[in-house]
């Protein structure tokens, strides 16, 4: 997988969190991994399809979910509920479409499905053929990964 | 004895939601999600701004609009939603109403989306993570004209 992909995930990750959490968020060591992978619990997917093609994936544990969307929300959200679900969504929504505007900057063409959300408990993601880039990021809410499993369209 | 009266207060300001008889301003704010639909709400009616309706797509926020007329004053309105896009939605409400006031509320990557809607009579657009204070000028700046 080439970095360029990657990158600017990892650049709008960082900037959005710092904006809609107003606080420092610090980027751990990026690693990569071609077998499955454990789930923290919540989960917001995002399809690529297009000249790349794949998925990305933001992965946190419940009660991270949970000050993340109270932050965001500025009240304190007492459980997962269709509020703090979408605002997970939103967070999602707004960290993807800055990193695409950068594809596209790059030239790269393709869509985005809209994000879903899993939540669960011992859950895993594993892909065939392609492998995924996890970018760790620490906030004062606690740690969210981003997973990019992307790959350009043979 | 120094009373309430001695001292100008900035308080006395008129919120920028209100006209200056104290009438708000009607806003329709139209988005699928409903985080992005509260922090826009909160933001307005913070500033004396009065949000009539709420709607969840687009087919939902015309007709919602329609109901309201002539009692509201601008809609927002999300550019991707289910069932009917803020595009087409923007149009049919342009359509019912040549002076309808609609702001776009777009995620960055949209440009070529948000041009479409200006030209199809949009009055302006705001770009997620939404900012309180963009939101705030580029709201009374299109009820300003």
């Amino acid at each position: 997988m080439r970095v360029e992909y990657i990158n600017p995930f990892v650049e709008s990750a960082f900037n959005v969190m710092r904006e809609v959490l107003q606080c420092d968020v610090k980027r751990g060591e990026l690693y990569l991994k071609s077998t499955s992978m454990p789930v923290m619990g919540v989960a917001a997917i995002v399809g690529l399809a297009g000249d790349v093609e794949g998925r990305v994936l933001f992965d946190m544990d419940k009660p991270t979910a949970l000050k993340i969307a109270s932050t965001m929300n500025g009240e304190d959200l007492a459980s997962l509920d269709d509020l703090a679900k979408a605002t997970i969504t939103e967070l999602a929504n707004m960290i993807t479409a800055q990193a695409v505007t950068k594809l596209h900057e790059l030239g790269f063409r393709f869509d985005l499905t809209p994000p879903a959300i899993f939540t669960g408990e011992n859950m895993e993601v594993s892909n065939q053929d392609v492998e995924a880039l996890i970018v760790p990021m620490e906030t004062p809410q606690g740690k969210v990964e981003i997973n990019v499993a992307v790959r350009e369209r043979a | 004895m120094k009373t309430k009266e001695d001292f100008p207060s900035i308080n006395e300001r008129v919120p920028e939601g209100q006209r200056a008889d104290g009438t708000p301003f009607r806003i329709l704010v139209v988005d699928d999600s409903m985080f992005v639909a509260k922090q826009i709400t909160q933001i307005l009616t913070s500033e004396g701004y009065d949000v009539v309706g709420q709607a969840a797509d687009g087919l939902l926020g015309l007709e919602r609009y329609k109901e309201l007329y002539p009692n509201v004053d601008l809609v927002t309105m999300d550019i991707t939603m289910p069932n009917m896009d803020g595009l087409t939605a923007l149009s049919k409400i342009i359509e019912f109403d040549k002076n309808a006031r609609v702001i776009m509320i777009s995620a960055l990557g949209k440009q070529d989306l948000v041009k479409q809607a200006l030209l199809a009579g949009a009055k302006n657009y705001i770009v997620k993570p939404l900012d309180r204070k963009k939101v705030l000028e580029r709201i009374s700046h299109v009820l300003a004209k």
